[in-house]
C-alpha cells in the first residue's frame, strides 16, 4: 500500500462539547481515491471527527476545536482559512436524506450558481445532467426535473443529495450514514455509486453497519469513546485485528 | 361468569366511568364558549339587521336662493321636524355642484330625521303630537318608505345619527393599518431573522428574548401613553393621525410579530440548513434562499394574526386622539382620523336611540373583516405550505 496518497492527514486533534473532551488527541491519515469506513459504538465520536473534516462543528457554539486538519498540504483551521470555502470543497451527505423543498433541478443547480461554477444558460443544464448521471439518478429524473426532489423515495433522493454534493465539484466527500434510513435495495445502490464515486473522489463514511464497512471501504477506523482505538485496511480490521476492543466490537460481543 | 373471563378487569369500571366524565367535562366546556358566541353574534345580527334599512319621505323640495340662505326654507314648514336635519343642510351644496337646479321644484324622497326612522322600525322614539299628526297623515299616502341604507356606507360620522356612516373610521382603519405593517412587519421580520439565525446563545439573547414575550404581554394602554410621549410630543406628529396611531399599534403589535416569526423559523428543520452550510454557502444564501421561503406561511399567519389584532385595538388610539368626531374621510396618514373600534366606542356612548343598531351594523363590518383576514391566513398558509 505504499502507493496510497494521503489526502487528509489529522494532527492531534482534539475537541469538546463545552467541558465534555469528546475527541482525544486523534492522529490519522486518509489517503486519496479511496473509501474510508469509520466504525464504532453511539456516541464514540465518529460522527463528530466527520464534521470536523469539514468544519460543520463550528455551527455549534459551544464546540472547541484544536489540532490540525491538513488537506492538500493546508490546515483547514489555519486563521486564514473561511469555514465556507472548505466546505464546498469538502462536500457531506448526512444520514438522513434532505432535498431542498425546491425542484430536483434547483436542488442540484442552486449551489453551484451560487459559486459561480456556472451561470444560467451557460452550463448549467449540462452540470446538472452530467452530476445527476454521476449520482446514477439520471435515468429516473430526467423527465421530472421541474418536480419536487422532496416528491422522490428515500434511495432517490439521497442519491439527489449526492448529485447536488458532487455538483459544486469537490475533492472530499463526507457520509454521514448514508444509508441508514433506506432499504436494503437503495442501500445497495448507494453502495455501488459510493465505488464509482471513489475513482474521483475521496469518500470518508460513517456506518453502524459492519457487512457495509466490509463491502465497499478500503480502510476502516475504529473510534471507541472518542479515542481511535485502531486504523488499517479494511480486511485487517475485519480478520485480524490488533485490538482486543476492535474484535470484541467486530464480532459484536459489545455495542 | 368473571372466573370465565380471563380479561376481566374489576377495576375498569371506574376507570372508564372516570373517562368518559372528563370526556363530558371538556364538552360541556366547548359547549359554554360556543353558546356565548352564538349569543353574541346573535344578539349583534338581531341589533343591526335593522340598520340594513333607513327611512324616507317623499316631499317636495324648492331650490331657490331662500333654499340657499336657510335650508329651513327648501320644505314645507310641517314637514322640517320629521326630515333630517343634516340632509337638508345638504341642500344649498346640492345647488353650487349642479346650479341647473336653481329655480326648480322637485318631489324628493328625502331622508326622514332618526326619531321617524326609530318610530317606522317601532323601537322608542320620541316625536310631539303636532309632527305625529303628519307623520300619520304622510304615512298613510304611502309617502314613507324604508330603503335600502346606503348612507351607512358612504358617509363618515354625524350628529345626526341617521346621517352617520363607518366609511371614515373604514378608511381610518386601511390607512392606519397600512402604517403599522409597513412599519412592524419588515422590522419585526427582520429582528426574528436575527435572533434566530444570527445572535449566539447566550444571556444576552435569553434576556431579549424574556423582555420580548413581556412585551407581548403588555397592556395596550401603555403602548398608547408611549406613543402619545414619543411620536406626538417629542417627534411633533399630528394628534389623532393615522401615521400615529400606525405607528403606536406598530409598537405593540411588533413582539407579536417577532415571537410568531420566530416560531415559524425554528420550525425549519435544521437538516435542510446544515444541507445548505455543507454546500459552502454562506449564511444569508441558506437563511434567505432555504429557511426563510420554508418559514414564509408561518411568518405571514403571524402577521395577519397580529394585524388582526392590531385592528381591534382601541386604547392605545383613544390616547394618541384617534377617538375625534371625523365627518370626512382622511385622505393622507396626517390627517386626524378615527377606526373602526373607537368609532363603536363613540357611538355605543351616544344618548340616541338610533346609534344602538349602528354600533350592532358597525360590530359585523368589524367582525367580517376580522373574520375575512384570519381567513387570508388560513388561505396563505395552505397555498404557500411546502408539501414535505
Amino acid at each position: 500500500m505504499a502507493k496510497n496518497k494521503v489526502k487528509i492527514a489529522v494532527k492531534d486533534l482534539n475537541l469538546w462539547y463545552g467541558d465534555k473532551h469528546a475527541l482525544h488527541g486523534l492522529n490519522i491519515e486518509l489517503y486519496k481515491n479511496k473509501i474510508t469506513a469509520l466504525i464504532g459504538p453511539s456516541g464514540c465520536g465518529k460522527s463528530t471527527f466527520l464534521r470536523c473534516l469539514n468544519r460543520m462543528n463550528d455551527l455549534i457554539t459551544s464546540v472547541r476545536v484544536e489540532g490540525e486538519v491538513v488537506i492538500d498540504g493546508k490546515n483547514i483551521y489555519d486563521k486564514d482559512v473561511d469555514e465556507v470555502s472548505v466546505r464546498k470543497r469538502i462536500g457531506m451527505v448526512f444520514q438522513q436524506p434532505n432535498p431542498f423543498p425546491k425542484s430536483i433541478y434547483e436542488n442540484v443547480a442552486y449551489a453551484p450558481l451560487k459559486h459561480g461554477i456556472v451561470k444560467k444558460g451557460s452550463g448549467c443544464d449540462e452540470l446538472v445532467e452530467q452530476s445527476l448521471r454521476s449520482a446514477g439518478i439520471w435515468n429516473e429524473v430526467k423527465d421530472i426535473l421541474k418536480e419536487p426532489g422532496t416528491g422522490l423515495s428515500g434511495g432517490q433522493q439521497q442519491r439527489l443529495c449526492i448529485a447536488r454534493t458532487i455538483a459544486v465539484k469537490p475533492d472530499v466527500i463526507l457520509m454521514d450514514e448514508p444509508t441508514s434510513a433506506l432499504d436494503p435495495i437503495s442501500t445497495e445502490k448507494i453502495e455501488a455509486l459510493m465505488l464509482e464515486l471513489k475513482k474521483e473522489y475521496t469518500i470518508i463514511t460513517v456506518t453502524h453497519n459492519m457487512q457495509q464497512a466490509a463491502r465497499i471501504a478500503d480502510m476502516t477506523a475504529f473510534f471507541h469513546l472518542g479515542d481511535l482505538i485502531e486504523y488499517d485496511e479494511t480486511e485487517k480490521i475485519f480478520i485480524n485485528p490488533t485490538q482486543k476492543k476492535t474484535e470484541d466490537y467486530i464480532t459484536g460481543r459489545f455495542g | 361468569m368473571d372466573k370465565n373471563n380471563i380479561f376481566y378487569d374489576p377495576s375498569l369500571k371506574r376507570r372508564h366511568l372516570k373517562s368518559k366524565l372528563f370526556k363530558y367535562f371538556t364538552l360541556f366546556s366547548l359547549v359554554v364558549s360556543l353558546v356565548f358566541l352564538a349569543i353574541f353574534l346573535l344578539d349583534m345580527v338581531l341589533k343591526g339587521s335593522s340598520a340594513v334599512q333607513q327611512t324616507y319621505i317623499q316631499v317636495e323640495v324648492s331650490y331657490n336662493q331662500e333654499s340657499i340662505d336657510s335650508y329651513r326654507d327648501a320644505v314645507a314648514k310641517k314637514y322640517l321636524n320629521l326630515l333630517s336635519r343634516a340632509a337638508l343642510r345638504e341642500i344649498p351644496n346640492q345647488i353650487q355642484k349642479n346650479p341647473s337646479l336653481m329655480g326648480t321644484k322637485q318631489v324628493l324622497w328625502m331622508l326622514a330625521d332618526d326619531q321617524v326612522d326609530m318610530y317606522m322600525k317601532e323601537y322608542y322614539y320620541k316625536i310631539d303630537e303636532k309632527d305625529m299628526k303628519t307623520l300619520e297623515e304622510l304615512v298613510k299616502n304611502g309617502m314613507v318608505d324604508k330603503k335600502f341604507n346606503t348612507i351607512f356606507f358612504t358617509h363618515g360620522d354625524s350628529k345626526s345619527p341617521e346621517y352617520s356612516g363607518i366609511l371614515s373610521a373604514f378608511i381610518g382603519t386601511i390607512l392606519t393599518l397600512a402604517v403599522t405593517m409597513l412599519v412592524a412587519f419588515p422590522i419585526g421580520v427582520a429582528t426574528a431573522v436575527y435572533l434566530e439565525e444570527f445572535s449566539k446563545q447566550n444571556w444576552w439573547s435569553e434576556f431579549l428574548e424574556i423582555n420580548i414575550n413581556n412585551l407581548a404581554a403588555i397592556p395596550s394602554i401603555l403602548f398608547g401613553l408611549l406613543g402619545l410621549a414619543i411620536y406626538i410630543n417629542v417627534l411633533g406628529l399630528p394628534r389623532s393621525s393615522a401615521l400615529v396611531g400606525g405607528l403606536t399599534l406598530a409598537l405593540m403589535t411588533l413582539p407579536i410579530i417577532v415571537v410568531s416569526s420566530r416560531a415559524a423559523l425554528r420550525s425549519v428543520p435544521a437538516s435542510i440548513r446544515q444541507a445548505g452550510y455543507a454546500l459552502g454557502l454562506t449564511k444569508v444564501q441558506v437563511v434567505k434562499d432555504h429557511v426563510i421561503p420554508l418559514a414564509f406561511p408561518g411568518i405571514m399567519t403571524g402577521n395577519i394574526i397580529g394585524l388582526a389584532h392590531a385592528m381591534g385595538e382601541t386604547a392605545p388610539l383613544i390616547i394618541v386622539g384617534m377617538i375625534a368626531f371625523i365627518p370626512d374621510s382622511p385622505t393622507s396618514v396626517m390627517e386626524a382620523a378615527t377606526v373602526m373600534p373607537a368609532q363603536l366606542f363613540t357611538w355605543a356612548g351616544m344618548p340616541e336611540r338610533a346609534y344602538i343598531e349602528r354600533t350592532a351594523a358597525g360590530i359585523l363590518v368589524l367582525l367580517s373583516l376580522l373574520i375575512s383576514l384570519n381567513s387570508l391566513a388560513v388561505y396563505l398558509r395552505k397555498k404557500f405550505e411546502v408539501k414535505w
